[in-house]
């Protein structure tokens, strides 16, 4: 596991340094210069790693905290996928439906589906999360939150 | 300069300007709290208050508002893993550790009592440097400050894990999070380098998007797969007990404490290195503290040194960049820029000025920053156990809470939906990081030193030609950052002879 | 009778509705007009519209509400297409952003997606002027002192497109005075610290924001573009010393937007009415006494520059000539 995804990232940094050295070979050379003299060792250490991934021993991890390991790996990375498909979907969420609405249907579904919990907890949760937000960030503060592109469209804001 | 001192604690003193800062307090600790609000947009939000205030007034309110918020910015990054501010990221990796092993209230001790004992040598090196700072800051070109962002980023050496291949992964961080810097329209040429045709990249990457993501989201995913509160299994009591504990720490490593508190201050006088700085070159010398491979591998997974040098480090910066602010009228960061403004406001020149003429109102400002940060401290040591108990509240009800928080704060910092994406896009890749045991803290310094580096290079070249190389402080900044590099590989030489032997 | 009786209804009835046309509801009572800043806080275009943020509601009609939004990001490119495309027209939103957007419509900078033409004005609340200033220590004290010098003069920069960098540029290019352009650093106040530091010389910027340091005494200014403030009306400007009509025109076109110093507009289609009123509100808070006095303490000075003199001013960038404009690019890039 820890190997494959250090080789799918050693991959994607030598793609992402290939690529930058070639957008900054035609920069005059003072922009090109930084680019260039980072691309160029960093393709090459990446280069190493991967074959270190694929050749080499399981390296001795880094100095950062490791994901719990106590479950097993299929569960685990089946967990992330439905989290990361919650975050995707409130990211969307909020494109269609602007901040305001979002922000209460995502919670709302969350604490129902995910967590499992009755529906008159939730929503007295979810109010009193959307009264703070609504209250602390559009009322007091004025920050703009622009209304989302379906509800745009659809003349409702 | 005594009576100066005297009188500025006397002005701090009167009550009217007691109670603004109280105000400026308890707004300044929401705002750290709170991923959603940033300090620099509340501090400006504030400035029309500030009209009707007389300057030492105004000072306190201001000063009073933003001692607090990396104080509590520490707090919400130990708590939940979100970084509450752009200067408070470091302490996550292992304050946040601890939180997760049921050790919360430690973590806090020793984050608040590093961050008071920060505050104050911060202020102590103000009150001290008045006389020299001057000379100080007009001491530290852009040569100086070139080699300044070096020994930066040689703190990636120790900050990469251990052997060569820790030392390959590290510098591949250390290089992606440079070549993220250059993104932007470059300040030699007027090139707009890799933006791929969109306005939104013009200005570079957003640094609150990035750390955002990159921190807070993996931590996120984990919390949900685990699917407990963060405090896991550990029981409920111990969760709270440990904030004595944690204070304890702190003295116990008073020695690195103070060392992290002159790093800090150091990198605030220098104007120019930007205010994440301070607190990752902080925990890259924490992390040298280790004295054995074994204990740096501790690092990252909740030693207490990676707490304790951050939080000392964000609070003392915020000292020391007040001179070249007050001296020079330089801001040494984004929310200096604004308190600048509310000097200009209230009538108040920076410059020689403020160090004569105005030397009590300049005091009054240090004592601020003292009495903020105390009260803060004692505000938060009351709060400290409701706040530690949130570390057990189940997962299903943090995580929808802490996702709207970090959407919000990532939108609001400039209102873009491409920061979301650029927060989604280094969400993915700090989870991939954390799953290959990749170290992300390079990658940190890589971002937030690159542009200063490549800068202050092309002006050291432009103006001086070759002579900068051999200036003094230059040579002297040299032999740190080949010390600094050199020091674990020195370090991993002698444990395997002391065990061969 | 009846007639008279009628009569005196028919008065009356009309008299109720005439008044009752006057205590209608303003439009603006209860609403909040946003002011869309293309800058961060703490800046000068963001400074100035807080501070008309808090005299604006004075002079509408109906006292509403005035509040800063910021939109930072591509010089202010994104908040200018924004206003222009995205705020809906109702009066509502007023926009402040970069002068020098009619060069960057001038040179087709790609991501403009706005004519400045098309806005509706509602003016400009300062012009601005920019100098070169020279560190007091140096030899030269005029700037024909600083055409003979034999050694460069290092100006300080932060990029191009800044008026910190096109200035000098073409001071350099057109009038053969030897000066040095060192560019990376990273805010005009480094390079003043740099100037302190001597390890710059000089630098060109906004004259609001060296104002203090001239007061200081650290440096004073040598040479000004075409705008003009009391204190600086004796120096030589940069137009009035170019060699050849061509060298005028690039510097004329550098420095027109400067008349037009904080521009303010709102999205295109906005009523005639509404605008009319902004405008007036504009220039009785500019008046504004406390304002004045509020402005002076922060080093600001508001002076308000009609709508019209403002699109007469856009029309005349946007209406060079294609020779001009080709050789203005090699000269000056879209910028701060």
């Amino acid at each position: 596991m820890h190997n494959k995804a250090s080789l799918a990232l050693g991959i994607l940094v030598m793609i992402v340094s290939a690529s930058g050295l070639i957008s900054a070979w035609g920069w005059p050379a003072k922009a090109a210069l930084f680019p260039l003299v980072i691309c160029v060792p960093l393709f090459f250490l990446a280069a190493a790693e991967v074959l270190w991934a694929l050749f080499g021993a399981e390296a001795a991890s880094a100095s950062d905290f490791k994901l719990s390991e106590h479950l097993p790996q299929s569960v685990a990375l089946r967990r992330t996928g439905i989290a990361a498909a919650w975050i995707l979907g409130f990211f969307f969420g909020i494109l269609l439906l602007g901040f305001l609405v979002a922000v209460p249907v995502f919670v709302l579904a969350y604490l129902k589906i995910q967590g499992g919990r009755g529906w008159v907890f939730s929503a007295v949760f979810t109010a009193v999360v959307w009264a703070f937000f609504y209250g602390l960030f559009d009322l007091l503060l004025h920050l703009p939150f622009p209304a989302g592109v379906l509800l745009s469209w659809t003349g409702l804001r | 300069m005594i009576e100066s001192a005297l009188a500025g604690l006397v002005l701090i003193l009167q009550w009217k300007a007691l109670a603004f800062m109280l105000l400026g307090i308890l707004l300044g600790f929401w705002v750290g709290l709170l991923p959603g609000l940033g300090g620099v947009t509340t501090l400006a939000l504030m400035l029309p208050f500030i009209y009707a205030m007389k300057p030492h007034e105004a000072m306190a309110f201001l000063l009073g508002m933003h001692s607090v918020v990396a104080t509590t910015g520490d707090i919400t990054s130990v708590l939940f893993g979100i970084p509450g501010e752009s200067t408070t990221a470091a302490i996550i990796l292992d304050g946040h550790s601890m939180a997760k092993k049921g050790q919360a209230g430690r973590a806090l001790g020793a984050a608040l009592s590093s961050s008071l004992l920060g505050a104050l040598v911060g202020a102590l090196a103000l009150a001290l440097a008045i006389p020299v700072v001057r000379p100080l800051v007009l001491a530290f070109g852009s040569p100086e400050l070139f080699m300044l962002a070096i020994v930066g980023l040689a703190f990636i050496a120790s900050l990469s894990g251990q052997g060569a291949r820790g030392m390959v992964r590290g510098f591949i961080a250390g290089g992606l999070g440079l070549l993220l810097a250059t993104v932007g329209q470059d300040p030699q040429a007027g090139v707009a380098r890799f933006t791929f045709g969109t306005l939104y990249l013009w200005q570079g990457l957003d640094i609150v998007a990035v750390l955002v993501g990159i921190f807070a989201v993996p931590e996120i995913l984990d919390l949900v797969v685990r699917g407990s509160s963060i405090a896991g299994d550990a029981p409920v009591g111990q969760v709270r007990k440990g904030v004595l504990e944690g204070v304890k720490d702190t003295f116990h490593h008073f020695g690195l404490a103070i060392r992290c508190s002159l790093i800090g201050t150091f990198i605030g006088i220098t104007p120019g290195l930007g205010g994440p700085v301070a607190q990752w070159m902080a925990y890259g010398h924490a992390v040298q503290s280790a004295r054995t491979p074994e204990e740096r591998k501790g690092f990252g997974r909740g030693d207490v040194r990676g707490v304790i040098g951050p939080g000392a480090a964000s609070n003392s910066k915020e000292g020391g960049s007040l001179i070249p602010t007050i001296a020079f009228g330089v801001p040494g960061s984004a929310s200096m820029a604004v308190i600048l403004g509310g000097f200009f406001l209230m009538g108040l020149v920076p410059g020689p000025d403020m160090l004569t003429k105005n030397l009590p109102i300049t005091y009054s400002m240090v004592w601020t920053i003292v009495l903020a940060n105390i009260i803060t401290v004692i505000a938060c040591l009351i709060f400290l156990n409701r706040l530690a108990s949130l570390t057990n509240v189940p997962g299903t009800l943090l995580v929808p809470v802490i996702l709207v928080l970090i959407f919000i704060g990532a939108y609001t910092a400039n209102n873009q939906y491409g920061d979301l994406i650029v927060m989604l896009v280094c969400g993915a890749i700090g989870w991939l990081m954390v799953v290959a045991g990749w170290p992300r803290a390079p990658f940190v310094l890589g971002l937030v030193l690159g542009k200063i580096a490549e800068n202050y290079l092309y002006i050291s070249v432009a103006r001086y030609h070759a002579s900068w190389l051999t200036r003094p402080i230059v040579l002297a900044l040299f032999a740190i950052a080949v010390v600094v590099i050199c020091y674990p590989i020195w370090q991993a030489r002698r444990t395997r002879r002391s065990e061969h032997a | 009778m009846r007639i008279r009786f009628a009569l005196a209804t028919a008065l009356a009835l009309l008299a109720l509705v005439g008044c009752n046309r006057q205590t209608q509801a303003p439009y603006f009572e209860g609403k909040t007009i946003t002011i869309v800043v293309g800058y961060k806080p703490g800046g000068g275009y963001d400074a100035t519209a807080r501070l008309l943020s808090r005299y604006l509601p004075k002079y509408i009609p109906g006292t509403p509400t005035v509040i800063v939004q910021n939109m930072p990001g591509a010089n202010s490119l994104i908040a200018a297409n924004y206003v222009y495309a995205q705020a809906k027209p109702d009066g509502l939103t007023l926009g402040t952003f970069n002068r020098n957007l009619p060069i960057g419509q001038l040179l087709k900078v790609e991501g403009v997606k706005f004519d400045m033409l098309k806005f509706a004005w509602i003016g400009s609340a300062a012009s601005e002027t920019t100098v070169l200033a020279i560190r007091n220590d140096l030899p030269y004290k005029t700037f024909a002192d600083m055409k003979n010098a034999k050694d460069p003069i290092v100006v300080g920069a932060t990029g191009p497109g800044a008026n910190t960098y096109d200035f000098p540029l073409l001071l350099k290019e057109f009038l053969g005075v030897n000066l040095k352009l060192v560019s990376g650093y990273s805010s005009s106040a480094d390079i003043m610290l740099a100037v302190e530091r001597k390890e710059a010389d000089a630098r060109a910027g906004s004259y609001t924001s060296i104002a203090p340091f001239i007061q200081r005494g650290l440096v004073h200014p040598v040479i000004r573009s075409r705008a003009s403030e009391p204190e600086i009306a004796n120096l030589p400007t940069d137009e009035s010393l170019a060699p050849n009509p061509r060298a005028k025109a690039m510097m004329a076109l550098r420095s027109s937007p400067e008349v037009v110093g904080r521009p303010y507009v709102m999205p295109p289609g906005t009523p005639d009415n509404l605008v009319q009123i902004l405008r007036d509100a504009f220039t009785k808070a500019i008046a504004d006494k406390d304002l004045v006095a509020e402005a002076k303490k922060a080093d600001m000075s508001l002076n308000y520059v009609t709508a019209d003199e403002a699109v007469a001013v856009m029309k005349e960038v946007l209406n060079q000539p294609a020779d001009i404009v080709e050789e203005f690019r090699k000269y000056v890039k879209f910028g701060e």
